[in-house]
């Protein structure tokens, strides 16, 4: 009933003077300066509601807060994640990168600059928020840090772009620190309870917190002043906080949603029997608390007095316990019994596998830009490998089938730990949808030591199970070494892929040839890797002016190289040329190594021919497309 | 894992009594349809998830009742809502100009970013018609908001209808964050680029 609803409650049968915004509106509305607010029929409450309409009412509330719990735990999830990535910056922000700590400078990373936080960062850490058509020299002048691209995306995920403000929610604790909280929070209800069972349910999940504004940066408000703060947050709280006082209705599935809300039924059924004693808790608090001003807290509105009340009050008192009565925190439920409802086959010779480990991690496919990228969370309880108990744990990635030092990626390494927190994003270009839909992804823990790395376990994903732009979280239980190991065979016919943008601008009559980075190369060096380089040719060419090559990266198989070479042609001469683009491995003193290459013009074929006919047909647009390197065909006549 | 989706919209959809605002969701939500008239008591809600730009979108679209007795409650959800549909009967004239005072409702209970949108329902029932089609996009217009005539019983409409409001919520929600990192660096940034490009194409030559 908003502001003026609590205003005519202390003097019912006074006139109000509305406020400005009321006094525009009306004055829009040709209705006059002021109302006596017995005349207005919203503020007559002649007819009471009955006790079934009371009920039915109280259903819709408790549904919808089973909702907001899992909305609460969703964003809760996100804020984390955010902070962990807070956590995990290393760099200073000028002469390094913000986040991963590398120095620039000529040899090794060059910096940009993020648009939100202005900091400086490295190619890798960015985020580009171009849309896709646009030149590639602009790209660099508009990126984010990941930490700011991935702020943007919580402020749209959370909904706290629209309410100019995060919404509540609740952070999923970790396990093992939460048993103390859990139990203090339960004595101090004063809800003995002696099933231990009960008691590490409602102990387990939560933690309040808040952050109202955008520059939150650091600060971390552990629910102690969730009172003061929450009034100032928005309506949409209503369905938040309301406990059901004498309602025993346990909704245990939302419409549509019902495979989340089935699989934990059991589990909710004890969840409930733990929330409702601490409901009656509740409702006997809030009955001396005066709520605060909205529709529930009005006294003498039926419904609030006897069906449920804020908890507000208690919630304060008692941030730890707020949301045990939320239903629906499967994650965290599964989390904290390590088991994960997408990898049960992993789960059933636990006796075994526990002892290795679990590892928490999640997939995303990007189909538009072709990346998978993969987030190593954290390991929990892994097996010790050194002498002193612990290990140095790092996770290896490979792509299946053809591992290859193409395709491996690795995160950093945790020293001395058997709970690893990693929180890093590895991330493969130019997966396409005929990858995914034959590959598998084996995520190996190693253990580094001084010479070489100790096995610990490893787990397999088949792509497939995956769908594009979902992320999909896994937390399983690392296996041993599985029986089929490598098979190498398929790699070595396979050169690497480039990624290359074409444009032909009509207005400077310019062919922009871009090219972005290449994947997979196969390696050329006895050290497993390639300093690659590409060359680019506008042929037929007497001259040879047209030849030109990008900047040599060195020791890697996946460069990045985001170069840009104009040509000056006209349209009707540009159907004749071919552009040659050969990437070549740079040796000291000797001859360089050809890796591969590719032919773009009306000779060539398939995708090639596709890609170079878009870009004529359609000038003043950039065309990007993955390219497969092959061996033998680029190389004619000089 | 069920909980995949980009974003939750919350929607609400209100108007008169009996113009059939309980049978468009009913419509939109298990696309099915019941004639008998079942008042809403207070409040009710569905979720249906779209997509949109591949982005998933849950929507948990609130339904209220629309008599009088139970208006302390519905307007309390008013504030939550970022995109409302505002419902009238094309048989019924008065639910057509009570839409005014509907607005007039949001205007004082929502929040001022909320989306709007006005529905004509029960467009399949022509013959009995009292309100023109005119009549009501004029109405829709003076307000600034989108108009649909829609029917639930004949299936016409309904899903344009929330596809349309949560693309337009999306679409806002777009244009604030991405707003943000627009400014005019975008244009002393274009300038630098030309020029540096023509060095990268030339530098090579050399070699």
């Amino acid at each position: 009933m908003g502001e003026l609803g609590v205003q005519t409650r202390s003097t019912m049968d006074s006139w109000v003077c509305p406020n400005d915004r009321q006094l525009a509106l009306r004055a829009r509305l040709n209705a006059g300066w002021s109302v006596h607010t017995s005349e207005m029929k919203s503020f007559n409450r002649r007819e009471s509601l009955s006790q079934d309409e009371q009920e039915q009412i109280v259903r819709v509330m408790k549904r919808a807060e089973l909702l907001d719990g899992a909305e609460q735990e969703r964003i809760g999830r996100l804020v984390e994640r955010l902070d962990n990535m807070k956590k995990n910056c290393i760099g200073n922000g000028t002469s390094q990168c913000v986040l991963c700590g590398d120095h620039f400078g000529l040899m090794s990373a060059s910096s940009t600059h993020c648009e939100d936080c202005k900091k400086a960062c490295c190619m890798k850490c960015t985020v580009d928020i171009n849309p896709i058509h646009s030149p590639k020299m602009q790209r660099k002048a508009m990126v984010l840090c990941k930490i700011c691209s991935e702020d943007r995306e919580l402020w749209k995920r959370s909904g706290a772009w629209f309410f100019k403000g995060l919404p509540k929610y609740t952070i999923p604790k970790s396990r093992g620190d939460t048993k103390y909280t859990g139990s203090s929070a339960i004595t101090g209800l004063g809800a003995g309870r002696s099933k231990p069972e009960v008691l590490r349910r409602a102990g387990k999940p939560v933690q309040q917190r808040q952050y109202n504004t955008w520059s939150r940066a650091n600060k971390n408000n552990y629910g102690d002043s969730s009172d003061s703060n929450s009034s100032s947050e928005e309506e949409s709280e209503d369905d938040d906080d309301i406990s059901i006082g004498r309602s025993k209705h346990n909704v245990t599935s939302l419409d549509s949603e019902v495979d989340s809300m089935s699989v934990n039924s059991a589990n909710n059924n004890l969840y409930c029997a733990a929330s409702q004693s601490s409901i009656t808790g509740a409702a006997q608090l809030s009955a001396t608390e005066s709520s605060r001003g909205s529709l529930h807290g009005d006294s003498d509105s039926e419904i609030s007095t006897q069906g449920f009340s804020r908890n507000s009050s208690l919630r304060s008192q008692n941030p730890a316990h707020s949301r045990t009565n939320t239903g629906d925190d499967i994650d965290s439920a599964f989390n904290q019994y390590g088991v994960n409802e997408d990898t049960p086959p992993s789960s059933p010779d636990s006796d075994s596998g526990s002892s290795l480990g679990t590892l928490e991690f999640s997939i995303l496919y990007d189909a538009v830009n072709n990346a998978l990228k993969i987030n190593i969370a954290r390991g929990r309880g892994l097996k010790a490998m050194d002498s002193n108990g612990l290990s140095d744990p790092y996770v290896k990635v490979h792509l299946l089938p053809g591992a290859s030092k193409a395709n491996k990626r690795r995160t950093k390494t945790i020293p001395k730990t058997l709970s690893p927190e990693w929180n890093e994003t590895l991330v493969y270009h130019g997966i396409t949808e005929d990858d995914m839909s034959r590959k598998a992804l084996r995520l190996a823990v190693l253990d580094e030591d001084a010479f070489g790395s100790d096995f610990i376990g490893e787990t397999q994903v088949q792509l497939k199970k995956l769908k594009a732009q979902q992320t999909k979280s896994f937390n399983v239980f690392l296996e041993k070494q599985s029986p089929m190991e490598r098979d190498d065979d398929l790699i070595s016919h396979e050169r690497g892929k480039i990624l290359i943008a074409l444009k032909y601008s009509t207005h400077k009559q310019a062919l922009h040839v871009s090219i972005i980075r290449c994947a997979e190369l196969a390696s050329m060096d006895s050290n497993g890797y390639s300093d690659p380089y590409v060359k680019v040719y506008l042929k037929p060419d007497k001259d040879k002016k047209s030849k030109h090559k990008t900047a040599v990266k060195k020791k890697t198989l996946n460069p990045e190289f985001n170069e840009e070479f104009v040509y000056e042609i006209k349209h009707n001469e540009l159907a004749k040329k071919t552009l040659e683009v050969t990437v070549w491995d740079h040796d000291l003193g000797k001859a360089n190594d050809y890796i591969g290459g590719l032919l773009l013009g009306i000779q060539s074929k398939g995708k090639c021919l596709k890609h170079w006919f878009e870009a004529l047909k359609y000038p003043d647009k950039e065309h990007q497309k993955w390219h497969n390197l092959t061996l033998d065909q680029p190389r004619i006549d000089h | 894992m069920a909980k995949t989706y980009d974003y939750l919209f919350k929607l609400l959809l209100i108007g008169d009594s009996g113009v059939g605002k309980t049978c468009v969701l009913f419509r939109f939500s298990e696309d099915a349809f019941n004639s008998t008239f079942i008042s809403t008591i207070g409040i009710d809600f569905k979720i249906r998830t779209i997509e949109l730009e591949g982005k998933k979108i849950k929507l948990q679209i609130w339904d209220t009742a629309g008599q009088e007795r139970f208006r302390t409650i519905t307007t309390a959800y008013y504030r939550g809502a970022m995109g409302i549909m505002l419902v009238y009967d094309i048989t019924n004239d008065k639910s057509f100009e009570n839409i005014k005072n509907w607005i007039r409702n949001i205007e004082e209970h929502a929040s001022s970013d909320v989306e709007k949108m006005i529905l004509g329902n029960k467009c399949d029932m022509n013959d009995r018609r009292q309100v023109s089609k005119d009549k009501g996009e004029q109405l829709a217009i003076s307000f600034g908001v989108k108009f649909m005539e829609t029917s639930a019983k004949a299936s016409i409409n309904v899903e344009e209808a929330f596809l349309t409001l949560a693309r337009d919520i999306k679409a806002k929600m777009d244009r604030k964050l991405d707003a943000t990192g627009q400014n005019n660096k975008n244009q002393g940034q274009q300038l630098k680029k030309s020029d540096g490009k023509k060095r990268s194409g030339w530098k090579c030559q050399i070699l």
